[in-house]
């Protein structure tokens, strides 16, 4: 049990001491590894005969963008960098047990901070676009009858969201350390193919994809 | 496992705000920016090269037109040359007829004349000689004016005879 916890890396002594969690810490290598990786493949960026990453970088921009739009609709512009960041973050995240590092999403408090963070952007949206009253409306659609549980929404959907990437990758985790304990040799590196890159990915894809749709739910304006 | 630390909640929330920032400054935004340049690029080649098309076009219905116009100008110009050069023609044709009338008429006015002088000249010469022949007939000279009144009253009955 002591190993599915979440250690504390240190404590700040102010205010009789602050834990800073091992995730933490973890984060800010996984953000340190991205920002020297945005700020590399961005020195060069040229309009006209872009290399051959350039190019990548444009698509998968261009990808994220195209994503964004079909889900949130004309207000899409402002949510795609912040979707993007969560992505590239999340997906580090989960992949970085492949390095031997602790996954931060491994601990709850990380996945609760995403979970508010969109629910954050969920609802600030709906009343950002639609105004006061639009936005409380907006919670008696389709019909009124609806309008309990679209107020149980408001705290369920990012509960399921914390409580999904957390359960993933922590389950995953537990499966990776049994198999290392079983059966040390071949077998860890054939099942971390699953656990670790794939339902890493996937769980990074699940959680933007709600987070987008659900914000795509609270401000598209009806055809 | 589950336990809920609220500072490292918040540290995780200012973790994900500072990478958004970073992240949308220095990834997102140049991205952006390049794309949207690349598209604005495009887009002013594009309505270039339809103002381009457009000139072009109306530059060729304005050739096509002086084409046209100098076309029609230059059948005029021949077809005025042509009308001008007949009327020339026909003008010193005339010319040309009358003044070869006009020589065959003086020609002919000339040769009577001459003609008739030659006639005269000779009528007076025959009528000297025959003074003369009747003089010496006569033995007597035969000089007076009526002898040549009657000499040339005789010519000239012989003459309208032959």
């Amino acid at each position: 049990m002591e190993e599915l916890g979440s250690h504390t890396a240190f404590t700040i002594p102010l205010f009789g001491g602050i834990p800073v969690g091992e995730s933490v810490v973890v984060s800010w290598i996984i953000m340190a590894v991205l920002m020297v990786a945005a700020l590399l493949l961005t020195r060069s960026l040229r309009v006209q005969n872009p290399g051959k990453v350039q190019v990548a970088l444009e698509s998968a921009v261009e990808f994220l963008n195209g994503f964004v739009k079909t889900n949130i609709g004309s207000h899409w512009r402002p949510f795609a960098p912040y979707l993007g960041t969560v992505a590239l973050y999340i997906a580090l995240s989960n992949l970085i047990g492949i390095f031997g590092l602790t996954p931060p999403t491994k601990d709850i408090n990380v996945t609760a901070a995403l979970a508010l963070m969109s629910m954050v952007l969920i609802y600030g949206a709906q009343f950002r676009y639609n105004g006061l009253l639009g936005g409380l409306k907006k919670f008696a659609e389709p019909m009124p009858l609806l309008l309990p549980i679209n107020l149980m929404e408001v705290a369920i959907r990012p509960l399921a969201l914390c409580m999904r990437l957390f359960g993933n990758i922590l389950g995953a985790f537990i499966i990776m350390e049994m198999l290392k304990f079983v059966a040390p040799v071949i077998f860890p590196a054939v099942f971390s193919l699953y656990f670790d890159l794939f339902d890493g990915l996937i769980q990074t894809v699940v959680f933007v994809f709600l987070t987008t749709l659900f914000t795509g739910e609270g401000i598209k304006e009806e055809e | 496992m589950l336990e809920f630390h609220l500072s490292n909640i918040l540290f995780t929330i200012v973790n994900l705000l500072v990478l958004y920032a970073f992240l949308r400054k220095f990834l997102f935004g140049r991205v952006n920016a390049v794309l949207a340049q690349r598209a604005a690029l495009v887009e002013e080649a594009i309505t270039s090269a339809q103002t381009q098309n457009r000139e072009a076009e109306e530059l060729k219905t304005q050739y096509e037109e002086k084409l046209t116009d100098a076309r029609q100008e230059a059948a005029k110009i021949v077809a005025d040359a042509q009308t001008r050069a007949q009327r020339a023609y026909e003008g010193k044709l005339a010319e040309a007829e009358d003044d070869a009338k006009r020589l065959r008429s003086e020609a002919e006015a000339q040769i009577a004349s001459e003609r008739e002088v030659m006639l005269r000249g000779a009528r007076n010469e025959v009528a000297s000689l025959a003074l003369l022949a009747a003089a010496k007939v006569a033995e007597k000279a035969m000089d007076r004016a009526d002898d040549k009144a009657l000499v040339n009253a005789f010519l000239s009955e012989v003459g309208e005879g032959a």
